[in-house]
């Protein structure tokens, strides 16, 4: 009996040995790249890699030192802020109303909102790009954080309303029925219920921005550029590819999304369903 | 209501009673489910249904937009010229590989791991460990494409350090026409299985314990399990899984455009990519038009299907 234990408490540590050598394995790239952003640049080009190395911050000292990199950072920083809170809170109404009051063309307009996120950017691009050149938005901070939060949007009211869906309307009632008004259920009845819906609609977007390349790249403008534009304009600067410059931008900028994942784990299903597919993983 | 109406009609002395009458209509439902509207829907025309008018018109006219040639009107003309140019049947047949294969390896390697992971709740650390898993799919593409290229370069890549230890060759990866495609293929796969990895978790989480333990009691064999109490639950969360990375992979084109720009030659040119080098390289308007709105109607007709498998999920549950 006890050796019968014994050999199943081995499979188990067996089994979980295996479940974190396949998690190294998927992570494995991006501790290379650690690794690389901790290196000077003649190590980084050294082959045989060098295993054995003095790891040193220079490269994100130097980061700071360059002459894009703040701005990019800081402009990273507004735009997914920014245009994040804007579409929030508008999907949040509208979010409301569909699932409430069903307007007439409820269910055209969530159709709608989604094939937009279904799209190549590219396509959504083209139409914008005229739009913007045309009325001189192109460039200007408003024009970038307006165009982000109409992105932001189809994917928040599908996320809200799923989870404003999963109130009962009873609650609605009741506060009517004690003479709440409709602001007052609206903010302080449902708002309260759906709060990991906004915190799911809030991160993913946040991620989305944060992340996103074409868009800035086509209907941006230097002074807008975030750090992803900065990244694809900075490979090669001086005549060769900065390869230091590259693993170290990388590495910092991927911390804010590694902290995410790890503190809104039971999000991630949510966020990338639209809503559709909730549960805990 | 009728009292407090008659109670402000006898006091015209107070000066909010205009602000009060108009803060009323809120609680009209009539009023109110248009008000909470009107944000999204000034988003919406703006941004979506005044280009999106602009584009159709768009794609009747030959446009080039830095040679500043008056528009001409053209018809058909765009979109026969579409279906005539072999460069876009090119990235469209190099697309649907790229999203049958890659979609299709993310699922079946997400499926197993999926499974390896079904029984880990008492794994250690299991929170930090999904973070490891995780992370590839949320880190912008762009810089996932930037640090690719460090570790596939021919002369210091880590990869060609190890398949020189072993084969005594150096690959070219990104730069020869045979391996570009696999290579970025591999990346794609690296970022996208822990997302099927997390929708077969979520179909597995879906099936009731009860029927787990019924199937334990009656000992059925794993294939039956699968069959019989398992598919039943969680094929909905992985069909709809399965759609989203084919939409995914169908429109995926940064990580593309940073390793290889569609290249060598057109190795990797996918349809998203064809589109960008039509409107800003070429600056074609009119062609780049007509072809974004025939990607609009395969996205309009994938999201009909992702909503019919929702509706058929909805209606089992």
């Amino acid at each position: 009996m006890a050796s019968h234990q014994r050999k199943k408490g081995l499979k188990r540590y067996l089994y979980h040995l295996c479940l974190w050598a396949i998690s190294f394995l998927f992570f494995s790239p991006i501790i290379w790249m650690i690794i690389c952003s901790l290196k000077t640049k003649e190590e980084i080009l050294t082959i045989p890699p060098r295993w054995l190395f003095i790891p040193t911050l220079d490269n994100y000292i130097g980061l700071f030192d360059m002459f894009n990199f703040p701005k990019e950072l800081m402009n990273s920083i507004i735009m997914s802020l920014s245009a994040v809170v804007i579409a929030v809170v508008v999907s949040f109404l509208a979010a409301y109303s569909f699932s409430r009051f069903k307007p007439k063309g409820t269910d055209l307009i969530m159709f709608i909102l989604l094939s937009m996120r279904m799209v190549p950017a590219a396509a959504v691009v083209v139409p914008i790009y005229l739009l913007y050149a045309a009325s001189g938005w192109k460039g200007t901070y408003a024009g970038m954080i307006l165009f982000y939060a109409m992105f932001s949007i189809p994917f928040s009211v599908w996320i809200l309303k799923g989870f404003i869906d999963g109130v009962s309307e009873r609650f609605d009632e009741t506060a009517l029925v004690n003479g709440g008004s409709r602001m007052h259920i609206i903010f302080r009845v449902v708002m309260p219920q759906v709060k990991p819906g906004l915190i799911a609609a809030f991160i993913f977007n946040i991620i989305f921005v944060w992340n996103e390349f074409l868009f800035n790249y086509i209907i941006g403008g230097k002074k807008t550029a975030t750090v992803p534009v900065g990244l694809a304009q900075g490979f090669t600067v001086g005549g060769g590819i900065q390869w230091d410059f590259i693993a170290t931008i990388t590495a910092f900028y991927s911390v804010p999304l590694v902290i995410f994942i790890f503190f809104f784990q039971k999000y991630l299903l949510v966020g990338m369903t639209f809503g559709t597919v909730r549960g805990e993983v | 209501m009728s009292d407090t109406t008659t109670a402000k009609a006898i006091s015209p002395t107070d000066s909010s009673t205009w602000n009060k009458g108009w803060l009323r209509n809120l609680e009209n439902p009539k009023f109110l489910q248009h008000l909470l509207l009107v944000p999204v829907l000034i988003f919406f025309i703006v941004w979506n249904i005044i280009p999106l008018f602009w584009l159709v018109g768009m794609s009747f006219y030959k446009y080039v937009l830095v040679t500043g040639e008056p528009l001409k009107f053209v018809g058909l003309h765009n979109f026969l010229e579409i279906f005539n140019s072999f460069e876009i049947w090119h990235a469209l047949s190099n697309t649907f590989l790229f999203v049958i294969l890659g979609a299709g390896t993310q699922t079946f390697l997400g499926i197993i791991l999926g499974f390896i992971f079904w029984g880990s709740k008492d794994l250690p650390g299991r929170r930090i460990a999904l973070t490891l898993i995780f992370t590839p799919m949320i880190m912008a593409p762009l810089a996932t494409g930037s640090f690719f290229k460090i570790i596939y370069d021919p002369v210091f890549g880590i990869l060609n350090y190890f398949i020189k230890g072993v084969f005594g060759v150096t690959i070219d990866f990104l730069g020869s026409a045979a391996w570009a495609f696999p290579a970025v293929l591999l990346v794609d796969t690296w970022m996208w299985t822990p997302f099927m990895m997390l929708m077969t978790l979520a179909a597995l989480g879906s099936v009731p314990k009860a029927e787990l333990e019924a199937a334990e009691v009656e000992n059925l064999s794993w294939y039956q399990r699968l069959v019989h109490v398992v598919l039943p639950h969680g094929k909905f969360i992985l069909m709809l899984g399965i759609l989203l990375r084919t939409i995914d992979s169908f429109k995926s084109m940064d990580i593309i455009f940073t390793m290889t720009r569609g290249g060598p030659g057109n190795a990797t040119e996918l349809i998203g990519i064809t589109l960008y080098r039509q409107a800003f390289n070429a600056f074609t308007m009119g062609q780049a038009s007509a072809l974004a709105i025939i990607s609009l109607l395969i996205a309009i007709s994938f999201t009909s299907i992702y909503l019919y498998v929702l509706k058929r999920k909805e209606a089992a549950a």
